[in-house]
């Protein structure tokens, strides 16, 4: 194996010691054996066990690394791609227009960025997808939990038993349509309080506390697996004051967002983001946009941005790597997060009106 | 939390004393490093880097609670969540009243009311808890000098007369009422700063800031290159600590906004398209 000793992750001091001994490649170290190491380069015998210890660990990781599953040199064809797509869940927002436009709703291992003026309704959404994840997957749901990380104090736990009870009595009128034995049977556990006691909540301060959470967010995941959706509800504000250097925001944020990539996809969720919106000062005239910056663009798969017209409310997939550009208005109600109701809507029993929200796939069920 | 020394994060006392020689003291100085600079400035391997972070990382980060402990927690005491207004309909609609815990943004135009709302909620927050109200002081933060001393007691007078039935009652509550007249947008920072000591000395139950909007238009000029910056940054970093207490403190703050019109498409828009002065980070 050529491979040069540079590359070894030993301390420094070791391997500036190894470079000066005129050791090359990793191979010339196996060759001396320990003994021999410890002699040429001045250092204990113990420590040059460790080192070659450490040095074969490496030559067969490489070997091992290229079939693991985890890591960043994943390598599968298009065709094994494909199939894990199609099998994948997508976590509803119970708003069908906006569902459509996702291709299903929020997809599972990538990112997603909900932008916005405040008040347009970014942080509703994240509690209604927190509610969403845990719908049990006999109601097309992918039966997961969640972890919300808030950096604005704006998680605010009566609205989300309202929206949990809600979600809770849609899936009852469900149940009670289609009369199956395994719909019944998931609704034992699913209430109110099991939606709310799968919920983890993270209040972070400040950029360090939230740098130090997603940093123990791996272990974190490790611990709780069923975890299918993180949010990071404003990932703006820590950051956007307080920030002399901006090129060290630039990369504290690169190094989160590639962080939160690693955990989307070795964790098989969600991660949804939300951004403020910030005024850019043209020659002439200023526009609303996301704010943090144009490389933080670069984080996002997948970018949505909120906005108002007049007093409807609109979302707008700025940006897919699937699906087409478009814009569909949504609704705030007291039951959450929901499409716009046409006009002519006929007052029967709650039933019969739940047929616009259902998602298409559902209705392959009956 | 950002601001630990390294030796309480549990490092050993020669790791920290050679990262101190590299300027590097806080658990903030720590995490804002790459890996490499890391390994160079600690001397150690890749994976030992990682369990040092690890580590630190465990002492600044934020202790996880489901959803559900936090329901049970305020269920425990419900009545405390909100600061009733006394107005029926508002307080319907804001489903009990100013909540507790969070900023509360009032904004209209000039003479609608703000400085009166705010004089009436600080008497309502002298009240006890059996009238509804916050059985504590308030910290009145004064920037336009529009509190009127006189028109406090009329409407405490006035508004509750069983209660204030003698001289005494009137001068205690207004004794319980602390004005600070901040003229400067500088000093109303260092005020926002200087709030958690004396929110626990005096026990205040109700902060507010009557107006944010004025100093900030006296002293920052959007138009003019570089202000827009700091203005949001001064509101940002207001707006945070004000939020921290909130929440600390479980108590209401309230924030007075004027508005001005919204220029859109370069026409100058009347009456019925107006929108808050302020820089939308604030409103978060």
């Amino acid at each position: 194996m050529q491979r040069d000793v540079g590359s070894v992750p030993l301390a420094p001091a070791l391997r500036a010691r190894l470079v000066s001994g005129g050791f090359q490649t990793v191979q010339e170290l196996l060759e001396t054996g320990p003994c021999g190491l410890s002699k040429e380069i001045g250092i204990s015998k113990e420590e040059a066990l460790e080192v070659l210890q450490v040095v074969r660990q490496e030559c067969h990781g490489d070997a091992e690394r290229a079939a693991a599953r985890s890591g960043a040199s994943r390598k599968c064809t298009a065709l094994e791609l494909l199939e894990e797509e199609q099998a994948q869940g997508f976590i509803i927002t119970f708003c069908s227009a906006l569902d459509n436009i996702l291709g299903g709703g929020v997809q599972l291992t990538k990112i997603t960025e909900v932008c916005g003026a405040p008040g347009v309704g970014k942080t509703q959404l994240c509690m209604q997808l927190a509610v969403d994840v845990q719908i049990p997957e006999c109601f097309g749901g992918v039966a997961g939990e969640a972890v919300f990380i808030d950096t604005e104090g704006s998680f605010i736990v009566d609205r989300v038993v309202d929206i949990a009870a809600a979600c809770v009595q849609h899936c009852h009128l469900i149940a009670e349509a289609h009369q199956e034995e395994d719909h019944l049977k998931a609704l034992e556990t699913f209430s109110v309080e099991s939606i709310l006691s799968h919920i983890y909540y993270f209040r972070c301060r400040d950029y360090i506390e939230l740098l130090a959470q997603v940093y123990l967010l791996p272990d974190f995941l490790l611990e709780h697996s069923k975890v299918r959706l993180v949010v990071v509800d404003g990932i703006a504000f820590p950051f956007r004051h307080d920030f002399e250097d901006l090129s060290l925001r630039t990369r504290l944020l690169n190094g989160l967002a590639q962080q939160l990539i690693i955990i989307a996809n070795d964790h098989k969720s969600a991660v949804v983001l939300t951004n403020q919106m910030t005024t850019r000062i043209g020659q002439s005239q200023s526009t609303l946009v996301p704010a943090l910056g144009e490389s933080w663009g670069h984080a996002a798969t997948v970018r949505l941005i909120f906005h108002w017209d007049n007093s409807q409310r609109l979302a707008t997939l700025y940006k897919s790597p699937s699906q087409k550009e478009s814009t569909v208005p949504y609704h705030i109600t007291s039951h959450g997060f929901r499409d716009v109701q046409p006009p002519a809507v006929t007052q029967h029993a709650e039933g019969a009106e739940m047929n616009p929200r259902k998602r298409p796939r559902r209705e392959e069920e009956k | 939390m950002a601001a630990k020394k390294l030796r309480r994060a549990g490092l050993s006392q020669e790791l920290c004393e050679r990262l101190s020689r590299h300027q590097i003291t806080t658990c903030q100085d720590f995490l804002c490093l790459s890996f490499l600079e890391l390994m160079k400035v600690t001397g150690q391997s890749y994976y030992d880097v990682q369990k040092l972070l690890c580590k630190v990382s465990r002492a600044c980060a934020p202790k996880m609670q489901t959803a559900y402990e936090m329901k049970l927690r305020k269920s425990v005491s419900p009545s405390s969540a909100f600061l009733s207004t006394t107005l029926h309909s508002l307080d319907k609609v804001l489903h009990g009243g100013v909540p507790c815990g969070s900023l509360t943004e009032i904004t209209g135009p000039p003479g609608c009311g703000k400085t009166q709302f705010c004089i009436m909620t600080s008497v309502l927050a002298t009240l006890p808890v059996s009238m509804g109200g916050l059985d504590g002081a308030v910290i009145y933060i004064d920037t336009e000098s529009a509190f009127s001393a006189e028109r406090l007691i009329e409407i405490a007078g006035n508004r509750f007369p069983t209660y204030f039935d003698s001289e005494e009652k009137l001068l205690c509550m207004t004794r319980s009422i602390h004005l600070y007249q901040e003229l400067t947008c500088g000093s109303v920072l260092k005020r926002i700063m200087s709030l958690e000591e004396e929110i626990i000395s005096k026990k205040v139950k109700l902060v507010i800031i009557d107006s944010i909007a004025s100093v900030v238009r006296k002293e920052f000029d959007t138009k003019l290159q570089g202000n827009l910056i700091e203005r949001s940054n001064f509101l940002a970093r207001g707006a945070s600590v004000l939020k921290y207490l909130a929440e600390e403190f479980s108590m209401p703050v309230i924030l007075t906004n004027q508005i001005t019109t919204s220029l859109s498409n370069g026409l100058a828009i009347q009456a019925d398209r107006v929108s808050p002065a302020d820089d939308l980070s604030l409103s978060e």
